[in-house]
């Protein structure tokens, strides 16, 4: 496990949450994984604490699945990496995914924060 | 899902292309090379645990430990070919062993018959109480021809047939091939059997060609047709297809072929099949007809069983005339159980058998594998602190055993193969019913490899459970810094095991030892003749031209005088049967005397003139028969010195009368038969015997008895008038000559010198004894070596104390008491246990013992002795070990 500072607040992710997470993040375009490892981090604001051990399984298992397809290319800056792109499956898993979620926040949110009630 | 496995090569170029590209963006923020790389790697965390988690990710768990734990097995025992090859060959023996023996019990005793429906198969038995010598279970009954009527006609729930309760020889004269007669007419001879119109049918064997016997066939005086069977149409008809309609001349009178049966077993296996036309004279004057049943459709057994009884009231009333207090009842058993019935104890017993030296052998390799499990300690305790879990060590032994085991079982299907081959061998003809073994070849089927699996994975958890539960024990610390371990109840426990083995060795030796002497008994018994010197030839005459008492006496007399002719030959004769053989029994009628009127049963021979000269059969008292008595002279009789005394004791019987008009005119003494008269249930005894003249036999009761039974010629030769030139060898063939220069067309079908005889007769002791003392010696030999391993290993352990102790004073012999006393003491344990077990388990054997009683004391002493002697021997020889210790040295080494 990474030396990390335990006061900062990141969260720690679930594995299902990293899935859907990769698969956004590739939605914009294709990426190498420490490409997606930064824009997680960055996009969350840094509240995700992103372990890159499970990150590079999770695109493992996308892989594996066929949600996402991999080639070595080459960087920006002229290093070789594996770029990782999303599939048409992908694309439909990320939707139905994410509508999933979305139903998920919004239970959660009536019963941790009662709706307002309407006015008179 | 059909992508190529990720390479983890490939995975680790990720992981080091992810490094660096982390480290151009922690610098292009400012730090160093060194810093940017640093902390790029502390951002990853262990590139190590994350490869291993995709290597975790990718294997099929379970498949790759497997995988592992074989491949370290296989490695472990190719370092240790001793052991190995020891528990492997052990195992293979002792399982093969089992293999072998559970092949004969899956034949007889578990596969159906061969025959539709089998369970609707039955025969007839009877239960009786109240009379002396009842078995439980019941005895298998014949039927007369009363009986038969009864039955076919007032059961209906079975369907009925009847056979001549066994295979007679006949011999079968037929055209070697129609189209050219030159070709000589061609005598053979064949087992045959007769039954009734409906036998196929209840057997529900369709014929192959042609038909079964019709009601008109089976009547009295129906015309004379038969069937063959299958292997007769193939060899002496050569599977000729008209075969139907054609006549062959069997027992002398022509008979129609009229159909041919399919390659199928049948209960009695015989060549040939006529009709029986059983009516209630002759041979349906007696319960000669074995009976073979089937029950019908929508009928049970009850029902069965209660017409069967209303049937045969009259039966049941008889019995109970002669013996008021008896009740009887009979019933329907199934046929498979009939059929082995006799053979099934002695089945069992030696499956029993065959598990003790399988419980042996594996309490040894437990011994063994401890030892071995033992010595691994300080290995087991460095995986342990490397982070394996007691789980995966302990898996790690169930596989090692389980190799063993299954090389083991692998190979002792070769082993069982070859046993039961040689046990076949062994067995003499007839032994096995045909049925149940067909072409007398018992195939390694499924049953019995799943057997032979299921033994080997038995043995792997009785030999691999105990070493696996003493690695529960271990101590990580004291265990990776002390020697191999020592531990104190591991003794206990090898010694434990130990007495298990001796007590089942006493078991086994006992009851070998037991077998042993009865054999003895049986073939020390005084045979009553001078058996060495004599030869004698078996033929069949049943045939319509020796109906003719006339013909008959003609033709007894001129084979035997020109068998007396050959040279060599000392004296000659012929008699309907021979001692150590079966006689025929028959009834008669005491006359004189107090017993006047009262009907006995006895054996019945018909002898020819020099019938007991050529045997040196004693002469007690009056003479034996000469040419001078004759079917027209007074009805004369011979009796054996049992009927003496049985029926005229503290009388002079010679003068006395029996039956209607038959004089006593001489006493012999008594013979070593196979008795006729059931109540003696004994392979080999002496029983109450008539001897009549063969030329005074009447017509009908000639005609009978050579249906049941082939007359066997005697010749006595003497060494030393045996010419070189004519060697007995050639005996056989000159006695053929002589009959064949009186008769042409009669041969003989077979030549049998008395141990012959008496070989066959004993046959089935011999092999019990054989195979019985196999196994016990077997067991005998595991056992010391078991009891040689664990005081040897205790020298091997102990040398260190050994030394000490002698530096302190003890002397050798001291030392080795010391030592070798766990031995004596576990197998002393062994001993008494395992004679207290012989109190229970030896009484299984008493049926088959004679002569003997079940709690012999010299076998029993034997075995003691024996046993001691083994013990002794294997608890000190290894500790011999101990007196080249040089306990300067042993002590330099702490």
């Amino acid at each position: 496990m990474p030396t990390q500072d335990p006061s900062t607040d990141r969260i720690a992710l679930l594995q299902g949450t990293l899935d859907m997470l990769i698969l956004r993040t590739l939605a914009a375009g294709p990426s190498h994984g420490q490409g997606i490892a930064r824009l997680i981090q960055l996009q969350s604001e840094d509240t995700f604490l992103v372990d890159h051990g499970s990150l590079y399984l999770a695109l493992q298992r996308l892989e594996e699945k066929d949600l996402v397809a991999a080639e070595w290319g080459v960087s920006t800056n002229n290093r070789k990496a594996r770029f990782y792109a999303l599939t048409s499956a992908g694309r439909e898993e990320l939707a139905t995914r994410t509508s999933q979620w979305h139903k998920l926040a919004r239970a959660i949110g009536l019963i941790l924060n009662p709706l307002p009630e309407p006015a008179p | 899902m059909s992508k190529p496995k990720r390479s983890p090569e490939d995975f680790a170029a990720e992981i080091r292309a992810h490094l660096d590209l982390e480290s151009d963006d922690l610098k292009a923020s400012g730090l160093n090379e060194q810093e940017a790389r640093r902390q790029a790697h502390l951002a990853f965390g262990s590139p190590a645990l994350t490869q291993e988690r995709l290597y975790l990710h990718q294997r099929v768990a379970w498949l790759d430990n497997l995988r592992r734990d074989l491949s370290f097995a296989t490695r472990t025992f190719a370092r240790n070919p001793g052991f190995t090859l020891t528990v492997i060959l052990t195992l293979a023996l002792a399982i093969g062993a089992n293999t072998a023996i559970f092949s004969l019990v899956n034949a007889l005793l578990l596969k159906n018959l061969p025959y539709p429906h089998p369970d609707r198969l039955a025969t007839l038995y009877a239960r009786y109480t109240g009379v002396p010598n009842a078995v439980a279970d019941g005895d298998p009954i014949n039927l007369d021809g009363q009986h038969w009527e009864q039955l076919r006609d007032s059961v209906p729930s079975l369907i009925s047939a009847i056979d001549n309760g066994m295979t007679s020889g006949i011999n079968l004269q037929s055209q070697a091939s129609p189209s050219s007669p030159a070709s000589g007419q061609h005598t053979q001879y064949l087992h045959a059997t007769r039954v009734s119109a409906r036998y196929f049918e209840v057997l529900e064997i369709p014929l192959y060609l042609g038909r079964a016997f019709t009601l008109d066939e089976d009547r009295p005086s129906g015309p004379p047709v038969a069937i063959l069977s299958y292997n007769l149409w193939r060899t002496t008809f050569n599977a000729d297809p008209s075969i139907l309609g054609r006549t062959v001349l069997l027992k002398g009178v022509a008979h129609t072929i009229i159909g041919v049966l399919p390659d199928t077993p049948t209960p009695l296996n015989a060549d040939i099949y006529t009709a029986l036309q059983p009516s209630r004279q002759g041979e349906g004057g007696g319960t000669n007809f074995g009976a073979i049943v089937r029950l019908r459709d929508h009928a049970t057994w009850q029902q069965a069983d209660a017409e069967l009884n209303r049937a045969w009231v009259a039966r049941a009333a008889n019995v109970r005339s002669h013996n008021p207090n008896a009740t009887v009842t009979f019933f329907a058993t199934p046929l498979q159980r009939a059929e082995v019935g006799d053979l099934r104890p002695k089945v069992l017993v030696l499956q029993l058998a065959a598990g003790f030296i399988l419980l042996i052998a594996c309490a040894n390799l437990a011994g063994l594998t401890l030892v071995r499990t033992l010595r691994r300690t300080s290995e087991f305790a460095t995986r342990l602190a490397l982070g394996a879990s007691r789980g995966q060590i302990l898996r790690q032994l169930w596989i090692e055993n389980l190799l063993l085991a299954l090389t083991g079982g692998l190979i002792s299907i070769a082993v069982g193969y070859l046993a039961l081959r040689g046990l076949l061998t062994l067995l003499p003809e007839n032994f096995l019913p045909a049925a149940a073994v067909p072409t007398a070849s018992i195939p390694l089927d499924l049953t019995v490899l799943a057997f032979t699996l299921l033994t080997a994975l038995a043995t792997s958890i009785l030999f691999g459970m105990l070493p696996a539960l003493t690695t529960r024990k271990i101590d990580l610390r004291s265990s990776i810094a002390a020697r191999s371990g020592s531990g104190h109840s591991s003794l206990r426990l090898r010694q434990a095991l130990i007495a298990g083995e001796v007590a089942l060795t006493v078991v086994l030796l006992a009851a070998a030892g037991l077998l042993i002497r009865t054999l003895i008994h049986l073939e020390t018994m005084p045979p009553g003749f001078n058996p060495t010197g004599i030869m004698t030839a078996k033929a069949s005459l049943d045939d319509a031209r020796f109906h003719d008492p006339a013909a008959f006496q003609k033709f007894v007399s001129a084979s035997t005088l020109a068998m007396r002719q050959i040279p060599g030959v000392q004296n000659s004769g012929m008699g309907l049967s021979l001692p150590y053989e079966r006689a025929l029994n028959n009834n008669i009628a005491l006359r004189d005397g107090s017993q006047s009127g009262r009907e006995i049963l006895s054996a019945m021979v018909y002898a020819s003139p020099g019938y007991f000269e050529t045997l040196q059969v004693p002469l007690l008292a009056g003479r034996t028969f000469t040419d001078a008595d004759t079917a027209t002279g007074q009805p004369v009789a011979i009796i054996n010195q049992t009927f003496a005394t049985k029926f005229l004791k503290d009388q002079n019987p010679i003068g006395h009368y029996l039956g209607k008009n038959r004089l006593i005119i001489g006493v012999v003494g008594d013979v070593a038969a196979f008795p006729a008269l059931e109540s003696l249930d004994v392979p080999l005894g002496t029983e109450e015997t008539l001897y009549i003249p063969a030329f005074q036999v009447e017509a009908s009761g000639l005609t009978l008895v050579h249906t049941w039974f082939q007359p066997s010629w005697l010749v006595r030769t003497d060494p030393a008038r045996t010419n070189p030139a004519h060697p007995t060898s050639n005996l056989t063939a000159q006695m053929q000559h002589a009959l064949a220069s009186v008769d042409p067309n009669l041969p003989f079908s077979g030549f049998y010198s008395m141990s012959d005889l008496l070989a066959r007769r004993l046959a089935t002791q011999r092999v019990e004894v054989a195979l019985l003392s196999t196994m016990a010696s077997l067991a005998l030999l595991l056992s010391a070596l078991g009891i040689f391993a664990l005081v040897a290993n205790l020298v091997a352990q102990r040398t260190r104390e050994i030394g000490i102790r002698i530096a302190l004073g003890s002397t050798i012999r001291q030392a080795m008491l010391n030592i070798g006393q766990s031995g004596l003491l576990a197998s002393a344990a062994g001993l008494f246990i395992g004679l207290a077990l012989c109190a229970v388990a030896l009484r299984a054997l008493h049926s088959v013992l004679y002569g003997i009683g079940v709690y012999d004391l010299p076998t029993l002493a034997a075995v003691f002795l024996t046993l001691a002697v083994v013990i002794l021997l294997a608890s000190t020889l290894p500790t011999l070990r101990i007196a080249p210790i040089d306990p300067a040295q042993t002590l330099r080494e702490e």
